[in-house]
């Protein structure tokens, strides 16, 4: 496959480079714990409120979960910036490996299940609890299985890649 | 201070805490007072804990004596095999006391069901019995090594130790060796109960924070539940890369500080179910607010776990070369 030399460009640049190779405490393992972090925020509020429209904790109101989206865009936005320097580190590395795509697809899946949600459950106010909850079933459980592949795939990032960087293509 | 010292420092507190916590537990159910017994439940997970860090810091400890004339690497095997038997037991003790500590915390209307079924607490005894016997074979073995005035004649063997000793090499062969996958799904189910684990204790500390005022505390206390059981994967998940890779994680600080937070904010837990200060948040209802020691705790609680995610992340970056 040819690998294009945009991203030979983008690795020799100065900030990709010192993301990569700098032994400072706030280059690549800063950046990639604030990933992990973003995932806490982002996927862990979209189960609490998958969870609840699943039957968990049935006693608790509904509606007001719809606060948890505030700390899930909070999560996706930490998630798209730490994500985007870590593309700038390594993009030979994340674009010639087919799971990137696969992570970027089930993400956007999740994402999209999660907003269907708001939309469709949450700002209805004509539903009633049980309505809530029989109308977002399915979605719930989609957003779930998405999540679960997205994160899988994520993680399997490390261990699936083709080249590390452009110089090093076989 | 090396890792021997902070062995030493460790090592008596789960054999010794397992004995009080039993005897506790024991007068607790005779009398049936439900203080007390919780009490015992949360000192059981505390031990639970604290064995972790006590187990770890004796590959250190190894480090730090295997060339000391006297010292047969056979008895620090076969010490190894009974610690190891003995913290598998004390987690699952500290795994049942927890689930029994979260029903006591409950409030339903029914006051019948939100106490601990008898089956729940029965399964603590026996667990804690088994255990209190592997801390004591664990204890002796560990004390053999560097007290042969103790030992009569011949090196005294050990069933348990025996038997943990064999358990340590085939984890560490199934982790490394069997498949190189193995790792990489460990990873992703650690991943995964990092995620359970922030979401629910994360929206239960900002409920009593102030956030989502509508949330009455009670019901939305029972997502716990899947916090405890994310905790459980990744206590799991965790033992076993460290078991897989003891050398990598031991000397490295950013693990040790990440094993410390932990300590550090499930102390902080521990002493807020046991204070009675959980029973008076029962009670919050929708618009209601928290106490402020309630807010001191959960405020805490989300820093420390932040903390220990960024601090987990930040493992290679430490690792010693």
């Amino acid at each position: 496959m040819a690998v294009p030399l945009i991203f030979k460009t983008i690795e020799e640049s100065g900030i990709s480079t010192w993301i990569r190779d700098s032994p400072s405490f706030f280059a690549y393992w800063f950046i990639l714990s604030f990933h992990a972090l973003g995932m806490g925020l982002l996927v862990g509020a979209s189960v609490v409120i998958d969870l609840r429209i699943l039957g968990v904790a049935r006693d608790l109101p509904l509606a007001p979960l719809k606060g948890l989206y505030g700390i899930m865009w909070a999560g996706f936005w930490i998630q798209v910036a730490s994500g985007s320097l870590l593309l700038v580190a390594y993009p030979t590395k994340a674009f010639t490996n087919p799971d990137f795509y696969i992570k970027l697809t089930l993400i956007g899946l999740a994402v999209g299940a999660m907003h269907k949600l708001n939309k469709r459950v949450f700002s209805d106010s004509s539903l009633s609890e049980s309505g809530m909850m029989m109308k977002g079933r399915a979605l719930a459980v989609w957003s779930l299985v998405f999540w679960t592949g997205a994160v899988t795939a994520g993680r399997l990032l490390a261990y699936t890649y083709n080249y590390l960087k452009y110089d090093y293509r076989g | 201070m090396n890792l021997a010292h902070v062995h030493l420092l460790l090592n008596h507190w789960p054999i010794i805490g397992t004995f009080i916590g039993l005897g506790l537990f024991l007068v607790s159910l005779a009398a049936n007072v439900d203080d007390l017994k919780q009490v015992s439940l949360g000192l059981f997970s505390l031990i639970a804990l604290s064995a972790i860090p006590t187990y770890m810091s004796g590959n250190g400890a190894q480090e730090a004596i295997k060339e000391s004339p006297g010292v047969s690497m056979a008895m620090i095997e076969t010490h190894q095999g009974a610690a190891l038997l003995a913290v598998i037991f004390m987690e699952i003790t500290g795994a049942v006391s927890l689930i029994a500590l979260w029903r006591f915390s409950r409030t339903v209307k029914n006051p019948r069901l939100s106490r601990p079924a008898r089956l729940n607490l029965s399964a603590v005894l026996a667990l804690a019995v088994v255990t209190s016997g592997l801390m004591a074979i664990a204890g002796n073995t560990g004390g053999n090594i560097r007290h042969p005035e103790i030992l009569s004649g011949q090196e005294e063997t050990s069933i348990a130790g025996a038997a943990g000793a064999a358990l340590i090499a085939s984890i560490h062969h199934f982790v490394i060796d069997s498949s190189m996958w193995v790792w990489p799904i460990l990873e992703d189910l650690h991943f995964i109960g990092l995620i359970l684990l922030l979401g629910t204790v994360g929206v239960v500390n900002l409920r009593i924070l102030g956030f989502f005022k509508q949330l009455p505390l009670a019901p939305l206390h029972r997502f716990i539940a899947w916090g405890i059981a994310g905790f459980a994967v990744n206590v799991i998940t965790g033992l076993l890369f460290y078991l897989g890779m003891p050398d990598f994680y031991i000397m490295n600080v950013v693990f040790q500080l990440k094993l410390f937070t932990i300590m550090l904010a499930g102390a902080i837990l521990m002493l807020f179910y046991c204070t009675g200060a959980f029973r008076a948040l029962g009670q919050l209802g929708p618009g209601e607010d928290a106490p402020r020691f309630a807010k001191f705790i959960a405020a805490s609680s989300i820093v420390l776990w932040i903390a220990v995610i960024i601090l987990g992340r930040y493992i290679p970056f430490g690792e010693v070369t």
